[in-house]
């Protein structure tokens, strides 16, 4: 049992996303993201940083309990995704399976590549070179 | 590395790995100072923070994240105290949607992030309160909480770092006896959890107001506020 069990940690890490955003917000600019998209981003940077203390391998064995959309988004949020997260998911899409799937993981669970190379037994040149290839096309297809 | 299909320019390739977060905690560090001394490179990293950004979207619908946090409680350990924790999530959430429109899928991101083993977690009786604290004009100076858990009042200075040094904000608690308790000093920009006694945690109730004022440098010199009011709020149930 993963989520939230340690809940000073979780409280700390909002506490600081919290006031960074009350910090930064003189830098959000309207124009380019979504106010959430942008709290989602520095969100998930200080969970990051706080889950690289622990070291390179932290998560390297699959987290069961958390169900994390492998692909097609729920109907419901397809009808809540922005443009962005439509040309996002559709890009995506594009990639094939291992490829999109590493990616969302990297993303979802924040892990490193030797954590990822461990769950998935592969070597961490491997797993660097598919993500590398994946988010280059990526690009391409979202600058399309 | 690979031989199949094109690869990115270094630059790019690490700005990319950055902000999908894989790199290990030196390499992450060595890019953070990176795109403090190098602007092309923080805008490259901010570039692909914004491509990647709406895969956040995908943790939960955000117009409906009923669903979620009863399945996040579910998970919790049987000894874990679940009013505490949703009450937590609800101030949080509650007091950056006021302003910001924080996000559920946000938390949620770092309630998968942040986390570890379990812990026990004895329960919590008291209500945590909030209070906003205004300007006359209505703008928010000071955000404070009172966490009956821990004793603590938590508040954050909104006021930028460095503002006015010759004085001092205090903050002060101001029950029903109209009489103002100083609760401590609060440096422009900072935030603090400020400890208060038993005495004073009987004080914390709903509806009590808060205030800070603008005192000489180390505080007031009188029992109670020499100075102007800079921002008043009350506190109220999160």
């Amino acid at each position: 049992m993963r989520i939230l069990s340690d809940r000073e940690e979780s409280e700390d890490v909002l506490q600081e996303v919290y006031l960074t955003i009350w910090r930064r917000a003189d830098r959000f600019d309207a124009g380019r993201a979504s106010v959430m998209t942008w709290i989602s981003t520095i969100a998930r940077n200080r969970a990051i940083d706080r889950l690289r203390a622990r070291g390179p391998l932290a998560y390297a064995d699959q987290i069961d309990e958390i169900e994390i959309e492998d692909g097609a988004p729920r109907a419901e949020a397809l009808l809540e995704a922005s443009q962005d997260s439509a040309a996002l998911n559709h890009c995506l899409s594009e990639l094939d399976e291992r490829t999109a799937g590493v990616i969302r993981t990297a993303f979802y669970e924040g892990v490193t590549y030797e954590a990822l190379a461990k769950r998935l037994d592969t070597p961490l040149g491997t797993v660097k070179s598919w993500i590398r290839r994946g988010l280059l096309k990526l690009k391409g297809c979202l600058e399309r | 590395m690979s031989d199949i299909g094109p690869e990115m320019p270094e630059d790019d390739a690490l700005a990319a790995e950055h902000a999908l977060g894989v790199l290990n905690a030196r390499e992450r560090a060595a890019a953070e100072l990176r795109m403090a001394r190098e602007p092309d490179f923080a805008a490259k990293v901010e570039a692909w923070r914004e491509r990647l950004a709406p895969l956040a979207e995908g943790v939960a619908p955000v117009a409906a994240p009923a669903g979620l946090w009863p399945r996040i409680v579910r998970s919790l350990p049987a000894n874990d105290n679940q009013v505490g924790v949703l009450r937590r999530i609800k101030f949080w959430r509650g007091a950056t949607m006021g302003s910001l429109g924080l996000a559920v899928a946000s938390l949620a991101m770092v309630a998968v992030l942040a986390t570890r083993p379990p812990q026990v977690i004895t329960p919590v009786p008291a209500p945590m309160m909030n209070a906003r604290l205004m300007t006359n004009g209505g703008q928010p100076l000071f955000l404070a909480a009172y966490d009956p858990e821990r004793k603590a009042v938590l508040v954050a200075s909104l006021v930028p770092p460095g503002t006015d040094p010759n004085h001092s904000h205090e903050l002060w608690l101001i029950p029903a006896d109209g009489k103002p308790r100083s609760l401590g000093l609060v440096e422009p920009g900072a935030s603090k959890s400020m400890p208060i006694s038993d005495e004073m945690a009987a004080m914390a109730t709903e509806g009590a107001s808060m205030a800070v004022t603008v005192e000489p440098a180390g505080g007031s010199l009188l029992e109670g506020p020499s100075g102007p009011v800079a921002a008043v709020g009350k506190l109220a149930r999160i």
